[in-house]
């Protein structure tokens, strides 16, 4: 029996090696097949379709909830329930939304069961340069572009805290639209709600955020 | 306030790229031509773009691994055919079901050997006793005092026989024949076969007493025959025996019928109830116009006597005995006096 698992897993790693190494060719593959393929039974498919959007999915979700540990279940658990529900998938809307909606819904109730998000603290202050240079950038409007350091950490610690003070469908609106860049229909679609609750969810949204990120810098 | 919430929202909408050829220019020129509109275009702008500068954080190193390791370890379970057979899932059950036992034996050690440990041993005995005690039914005397208890029901009881209290009769009949009288009582004594029961005959100057001790149909009998008297009488009178000794209820006037219907009456209360009232009736009326009465109407004179209500009881019914023939109950006393 453990001879068994043993070469099974062999088998599946093997499988997932070759299938890295054809990326490009899976990523060519049409979606539509893949699940079709999934729904069958095929763990090749699942696997593609796993590695296409795991890392999609864990950034949306990391932005929502603001912890890596946490992210990563909740990933894990996204593409389990997908998995074991794919038979009850009837492509009435996009495996892409549909996917979304499961993890959507699995950290928004993940939120609300922890009552309050724990975003992980930022490993120090931002210093007084980068507050200097957000100024510039966002308040006085004296450089024309992002500043240089925006890829840093620290920026993007900033911009972590910030979220975490939206409430949690402003957060996942948000999200789901700057970080995941999907557009306002396919929200509406995964978070099943209209296309002018989007609008005025991202609109008041964008503005609570530039109010915490000025009162930060200030 | 609220159209500025509707620009922002325009705005936002117009950064998205979400607003059609026609809205977007409508937006443009508006941006243009605001100075305000503008300024806020360019702050939603720059947050956009700051957002857009947040970077992709790579997913965690063996996700998908341990995804498919999860979906295969439960794939592998519901392959095993130990859960599909019914054996095999009877197997886990009473595995199951073990284990459970043996934690709750666990548990209760456990809670012995504290309850052994911390509770002292007079509270330890005083707790058992009260466990082992059996429920007792509590009687609470002021909710349910005669729950139990089938009420008895009420028993009627029958006055006491009347013939318990002996009948007493003094009948005095004034005559101006009292030869002929004094005959026709002996007469009637003996054909009553109640000459010999005679207890004193007292013969005086003008009055012949007679005393007869015998039961109350004998006596019944000798009034009848006596009614033959009447006529020759000038005047009767009767006294009814009451039950003290010495008083007695006088009725004057007296007729036969009425001395027959006293000594019929079932019970002593009975008796001297009607005494009373012919005593009172025969005041207001002659004898003639009573017998007259009798006569017309066969009056029962039950019906002239209220009854006394049914007394009640717990004790258990008695019923009248019918006055046996020996026993004698009544005594009779004839004085015939001589006008």
């Amino acid at each position: 029996m453990k001879k068994q698992r043993e070469l099974f897993q062999a088998d599946m790693v093997k499988s997932i090696q070759e299938q890295l190494k054809n990326t490009d060719a899976n990523i060519s593959i049409d979606e539509a097949a893949l699940v079709a393929q999934a729904k069958a039974g095929n763990m090749d498919s699942v696997e593609r379709l796993i590695l296409k959007y795991q890392q999609r999915v864990y950034n949306t979700i990391l932005k929502m909830c603001g912890n890596n540990d946490d992210a990563a279940e909740l990933t894990q658990d996204t593409f389990v329930r997908v998995i074991q529900n794919i038979k009850n998938f009837k492509g009435q809307s996009s495996f892409y939304t549909w996917l979304f909606r499961i993890a959507v819904n699995l950290t928004l109730n993940f939120c609300k069961k922890n009552s309050r998000v724990s975003f992980q603290p930022l490993q120090s202050e931002p210093d007084e340069e980068l507050k200097h240079q957000l100024k510039d950038y966002l308040i006085d409007k004296t450089t024309p572009q992002p500043p240089q350091i925006a890829a840093t950490k620290e920026l993007h610690g900033l911009i972590l805290k910030a979220l975490e003070k939206l409430d949690a469908d402003q957060r996942a609106v948000i999200v789901l639209r700057d970080i995941e860049q999907m557009n306002y229909t396919e929200i509406a679609e995964t978070l099943d709600i209209e296309i002018g609750t989007v609008k005025s969810r991202i609109a008041r949204g964008r503005k609570n955020l530039r109010e915490i990120l000025e009162a930060a810098i200030q | 306030m609220k159209d500025m919430e509707l620009i922002e929202e325009m705005l936002n909408c117009y950064i998205d790229g979400e607003l059609d050829e026609r809205k977007s220019n409508e937006v443009k020129r508006l941006i243009d031509n605001d100075s305000q509109i503008h300024s806020l275009y360019d702050s939603l702008k720059r947050y956009k773009n700051l957002m857009d500068t947040v970077c992709q954080v790579p997913a965690p190193e063996g996700l998908c691994d341990n995804i498919t390791a999860h979906l295969e370890r439960e794939v592998l379970l519901a392959d095993t055919q130990i859960y599909s057979l019914k054996a095999g899932r009877r197997h886990l059950m009473a595995r199951r079901l073990m284990t459970a036992a043996a934690v709750i034996a666990l548990a209760a050690v456990l809670f012995v050997v504290i309850f052994d440990i911390f509770v002292p041993k007079s509270s330890r005995q005083q707790l058992l006793s009260n466990a082992l005690r059996k429920k007792t039914i509590k009687q609470v005397l002021y909710e349910k005092p005669f729950a139990d208890t089938k009420q008895q029901e009420d028993i009627k009881i029958v006055p006491q026989n009347s013939y318990d209290v002996p009948l007493v009769v003094i009948l005095a009949l004034k005559t101006n024949n009292p030869i002929e009288v004094d005959w026709l009582v002996a007469k009637a004594l003996t054909t009553t076969d109640l000459f010999n029961q005679t207890a004193a005959i007292d013969r005086q100057s003008g009055a012949v007493r007679y005393v007869i001790n015998c039961n109350n149909q004998s006596l019944i009998s000798l009034i009848q025959e006596l009614s033959f008297i009447w006529p020759q009488c000038t005047d009767t009178k009767i006294d009814i025996g009451t039950e003290q000794a010495g008083k007695y209820i006088t009725v004057n006037n007296i007729s036969a019928r009425q001395v027959m219907e006293i000594c019929k009456a079932e019970n002593f209360g009975q008796r001297l109830r009607m005494a009373n009232d012919l005593a009172i009736i025969n005041k207001l009326t002659t004898p003639a116009i009573i017998d007259r009465l009798y006569a017309a109407v066969d009056i029962d004179y039950d019906l002239l006597v209220t009854q006394k209500p049914a007394l009640t009881s717990t004790e258990k019914t008695q019923t009248a005995g019918q006055p046996s023939n020996d026993i004698k109950n009544a005594t009779l006393t004839i004085i015939v006096i001589s006008k």
